[in-house]
């Protein structure tokens, strides 16, 4: 079973140009692997780096040391085989929903009918029907964020990678979204990186959650949820997800309050 | 009045509608011309320092009879868009490459920042020299006049271009080469349009300046001609006219952007 990994990441560093030259280490030597098909939540304070590594592996940013490794081979640049999906949603404002959706679909070998039944497919796997010809600027957030990962998923990438796709929406959308992208990677089996510092949302989502520490980025903690793989609104009220959350937000907290008082 | 009638004349402009709205436009020109025509009849202004309006008015109509309006007109508008044009089939180039390749910028944007704010009009005894005083000369004029407002706003626009919907095309398999075209050109194209709005005034103004100072056909210099013969209706019919110019040749860009940016937030307003 060597081959069943999802993303290596193998001594990454990272950081970024200062305005003097001397850098910010964002990334301190990360080490990191995610298992094919595993929903993986990267939590950590602001600043710590998570970000940063979930673009790394997108390959939007220059691996500077160390190597990341999926399936499909080493990550140098983005490819259809990663998709993301961001928090500001970041779809092409002067195209439809349904123009969004084809866009990623024409750039691989599909027929013009295949494409638009493919795009149609996913709108209504994320309950947009009748929303296809609408421009994004006519929806609300909820929507956008909708049509932003029915454009992702519909070029069918094997990893997700997810940068607090939640996290400009309000608390009632953001629950309802949680739920379906969990029934949603059930009946696609991805492999998914979701970023965010939101504790409950990580638990609820997650199989597994790495917990980073505050700049220089490095994974502290990684921890199973064992939450089982269906999971509706009742898991919330488990002991076991009530425990968890507790004891994985005093290790965030940890980390949180040395960010804050700046401490490396 | 207090604060709290802020809110009523708001609800009563939603109330008051498209149909409305039309209507206090049309009154405002009513009323700007009542007291034009008023202001000479009743003996408050000189008849050839204002001209009455019914005066200016009947010369416009005179002149439309002879056809020398549109002679006249058509001249000055083909000079200004041609002008135009040009200038947007170099400045949005320009603008686009200042701003995807460094050296071009490096290169570009002190001579643009000098050039930009220069009275273009101080070129004009140098473009006699060079170009002689016919359409070729004034054309150039409003080439230069028109090129900065589009090669600044292709530039910022192209140039600050939001990474998120950038980096979703490329994750979505949009090679290098076709960012350019499929991505960048439509985020930056609000901007684009803003910078061809703000440059076709600029067009239409330099155009007239520049018949007035080198003289021949066209609506400046039919109105310098006019001033020479102390033809004080001439001129004010020169300046209706090209008020009248103006304003076609604006609202039709303006239309142009509304059907251009269907997608944009603004047009929802």
């Amino acid at each position: 079973m060597t081959s069943e990994f999802g993303i290596k990441v193998e001594g990454v560093s990272h950081s970024y140009a200062g305005r003097q030259g001397a850098g910010t280490l964002a990334l301190k030597e990360t080490n990191l692997e995610i298992a094919r098909n595993e929903f993986h939540a990267l939590l950590g304070p602001s600043g710590c780096g998570k970000s940063t590594l979930l673009y790394l592996i997108g390959g939007f940013i220059p691996v500077q040391n160390g190597v990341i490794r999926t399936p499909a081979g080493e990550v140098h640049r983005p490819g259809p085989d990663r998709g993301i999906v961001f928090q500001n949603f970041a779809l092409f404002p002067w195209k439809t929903v349904l123009e969004n959706v084809i866009y990623g679909l024409k750039k691989q070998n599909r027929s013009k009918e295949e494409c638009e039944e493919r795009a149609r497919h996913f709108i209504k796997m994320v309950q947009l029907g009748g929303f296809e010809n609408h421009f994004p600027s006519q929806l609300s957030g909820g929507m956008q964020q909708r049509a932003a990962i029915a454009r992702t998923l519909a070029v069918d990438p094997d990893i997700l990678l997810m940068d607090e796709p939640f996290g400009a929406l309000d608390a009632q959308t953001r629950r309802v979204m949680q739920e379906e992208l969990r029934s949603i990677w059930r009946n696609s089996r991805k492999t998914v990186v979701f970023v965010t510092h939101d504790v409950h949302e990580a638990v609820f989502l997650a199989d597994r959650i790495s917990i980073m520490s505050a700049r220089p980025g490095r994974i502290e903690h990684e921890i199973e949820t064992g939450l089982g793989l269906d999971r509706d609104d009742s898991v919330i009220e488990s002991k076991r997800f009530i425990e968890l959350s507790e004891q994985i937000w005093r290790l965030v907290r940890e980390q949180a309050i040395s960010a804050s008082r700046g401490e490396h | 009045m207090s604060g709290g009638n802020v809110v009523a004349p708001q609800g009563a402009e939603i109330r008051i509608g498209k149909t409305g709205a039309i209507l206090i436009q049309i009154g405002v020109v009513v009323a700007i011309a009542v007291i034009w025509e008023m202001s000479t009849r009743l003996g408050l202004a000189h008849p050839f320092l204002l001209p009455p309006l019914s005066a200016v008015l009947g010369r416009l109509a005179e002149d439309t009879m002879s056809g020398s309006v549109f002679l006249d007109l058509t001249l000055t508008l083909y000079r200004a868009l041609t002008g135009f044009f040009i200038a947007a089939a170099l400045g949005i180039p320009l603008g686009i490459l200042m701003a995807r390749q460094k050296l071009f910028g490096w290169f570009f944007e002190p001579l643009i920042s000098i050039g930009f704010p220069m009275p273009k009009v101080a070129f004009i005894p140098i473009f006699i020299l060079w170009f002689d005083i016919y359409d070729t000369s004034k054309i150039i004029m409003v080439v230069f006049s028109c090129f900065f407002p589009i090669v600044m706003a292709t530039y910022a626009g192209t140039k600050n271009v939001d990474k998120w919907p950038l980096w979703s095309a490329r994750s979505l398999g949009t090679r290098e080469g076709q960012l350019l075209w499929e991505v960048i050109l439509p985020l930056a194209s609000p901007q684009i349009l803003t910078g061809l709005q703000i440059a076709l005034p600029v067009g239409m103004i330099t155009t007239v300046v520049t018949e007035m100072l080198m003289g021949g056909r066209g609506v400046g210099g039919a109105m310098i001609q006019a001033g020479r013969f102390a033809d004080s209706v001439g001129v004010f019919a020169g300046i209706i006219e090209i008020a009248l110019l103006g304003m076609v040749v604006i609202r039709a860009l303006e239309m142009l952007r509304a059907r251009l940016l269907i997608w944009h937030p603004e047009a929802r307003h």
